[in-house]
């Protein structure tokens, strides 16, 4: 209970953070903080996307997002290999984008995950202790549930990434499952 | 439990997953939380997590020691995966995989039976039904689906490596009603040898002969119904690698003998 407290103390403090993201840290790694925020209509991608490799955020298209689980299980995963050296990119935000991929390729990994010029709805990830900057992203922001990422993910283009074609359940619960599957064993 | 593996877990693990433990097997430990290592905790409420550790040998050489683990908690890890996609087959969820370090988080199945009967593997569901009502309606059901889950596995090329009847854990859909899970895949594998198929089935026989050796006739043999099934629904293919399976669980079995007269 009291962390909760203080996670609404943290959010009062700091007028940047907006009320629809999700902030949350994970049990084995409590001082680092995660925050997620969800973009709709977004309209100025290509701006966003020339300057992203100095931005201190993962910026993820997310049409490739079908679930919350998705996103925290590839954020755990890069933590762990953070904490014991084992990244495979230059940090840990671009390490979340990678862990999201399927194939231990990098260049496959942003193109399935990146922001493109004309990506319409952004997940930004930001793993920090210290407080978020402004981040000029012109688009609706909307609340970051499991609705909001499985009603407008693309089902198909996750099946092709994620190599789930064959797999014979259509819900939405089973295909997450069978994704952080291939997050978690991915490359290994 | 030896008091080096559980300060090590719990430095792994942070006060903040409170842990304990469930099982030592001769490789890991196994172990308990109500902790998710990533869902917020208002997704994952009042559930259990396993955490199986394969803690380092001390006999091995710290390099070699390093890249078995690793392999181990892999493999295991991948066959809950690959098995995860075959439709009808009943596995545990794979929550999350620390190869380096050994660990894996897979989701708690089955319950505590009624009437102090323990875990709803099953061993203790057959225990529980053999003082009054051994040929209950209620266990040839489930050992048929058991029977179905066996004959999938095989029949997709898969094998258990130790098919006893605690590995099978039973989850409960309804009042009457219980489906088996296959767990501990610590010795499974990809193989498309009638021998491990062989194996695997005597290793079932045995532990269900040696435990419930009075029904055991009467089990066996709606066991082998739901496995034959599976490989029945498959057509002319299936029948033929169907008597290939038996035919070689029958010489299993022969050898089993056989080694029992002389030892
Ligand atoms: N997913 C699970 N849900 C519920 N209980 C589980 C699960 N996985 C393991 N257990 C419990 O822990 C015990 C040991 O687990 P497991 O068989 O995977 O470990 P092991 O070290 O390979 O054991 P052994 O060598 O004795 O077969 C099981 O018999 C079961 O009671």
């Amino acid at each position: 209970m009291p962390a909760k407290t203080e996670k609404q103390l943290t959010r009062k403090k700091n007028p940047k953070f907006s009320s629809m993201a999700l902030i949350s840290s994970l049990p084995q790694f409590p001082d680092t903080r995660i925050s997620l925020r969800l973009f709709h209509n977004v309209s100025n991608a290509s701006e966003i996307r020339s300057k992203v490799a100095q931005l201190p955020y993962a910026i993820i298209d997310a049409r490739s997002i079908c679930s919350l689980e998705q996103v925290y299980s590839a954020i755990y995963r890069a933590l762990v290999e953070s904490k014991y050296g084992k990244l495979k990119t230059k940090s840990l935000h671009s390490e979340c984008l990678y862990s999201l991929s399927a194939t231990s390729n990098i260049g496959e990994a942003y193109k399935n995950f990146g922001i493109k010029d004309d990506s319409q709805m952004l997940l930004v990830i930001q793993i920090v202790d210290k407080d978020q900057q402004d981040l000029q992203l012109q688009g609706d922001e909307v609340p970051l549930n499991d609705e909001n990422l499985s009603q407008n993910c693309d089902m198909t283009f996750i099946r092709k990434i994620y190599k789930l074609n064959e797999f014979h359940s259509t819900s939405t619960i089973e295909i997450s499952r069978a994704v952080v599957n291939c997050i978690q064993l991915r490359g290994l | 439990m030896s008091e080096e593996i559980v300060s090590r877990v719990s430095n792994y693990l942070t006060p903040q997953v409170p842990f304990k433990a469930i099982a030592q097997g001769a490789e890991a430990v196994v172990f308990t939380t109500n902790v998710h290592p990533y869902l917020p905790a208002k997704d994952s409420n009042n559930k259990t997590y396993v955490i199986k550790y394969r803690p380092p040998k001390r006999y091995r050489h710290p390099s070699i020691d390093r890249s078995l683990t690793k392999h181990r908690t892999l493999s295991e890890s991948r066959l809950l995966a690959k098995l995860f996609l075959i439709p009808g087959l009943k596995v545990p969820q794979l929550i999350a995989c620390d190869a380096y370090n050994g660990y894996i988080w897979i989701e708690f199945l089955g319950e505590d039976l009624p009437n102090d009967a323990g875990f709803s593997n099953l061993k203790n569901f057959l225990w529980m039904f053999a003082p009054s009502d051994p040929y209950d309606p209620i266990v040839k059901e489930t050992l048929i689906k058991v029977g179905e889950q066996i004959g999938l596995l095989h029949w997709n090329d898969y094998c258990h490596g130790d098919l006893t009847s605690s590995n099978i854990v039973l989850v409960r859909e309804g009042p009457e009603s219980w489906q088996p899970y296959l767990i501990d895949f610590g010795l499974g594998s990809t193989s498309n040898m009638v021998e491990d198929k062989g194996v695997d089935l005597y290793v079932l026989e045995r532990a269900i002969v040696s435990t419930h050796s009075l029904f055991a006739d009467t089990y066996k043999e709606w066991l082998m119904h739901g496995f034959c099934q599976v490989y029945k629904n498959n057509g002319a293919e299936g029948e033929k690698k169907l008597k290939e399976v038996l035919n070689r669980f029958q010489e299993v079995r022969m050898r089993g003998r056989k080694r029992s007269m002389i030892g």
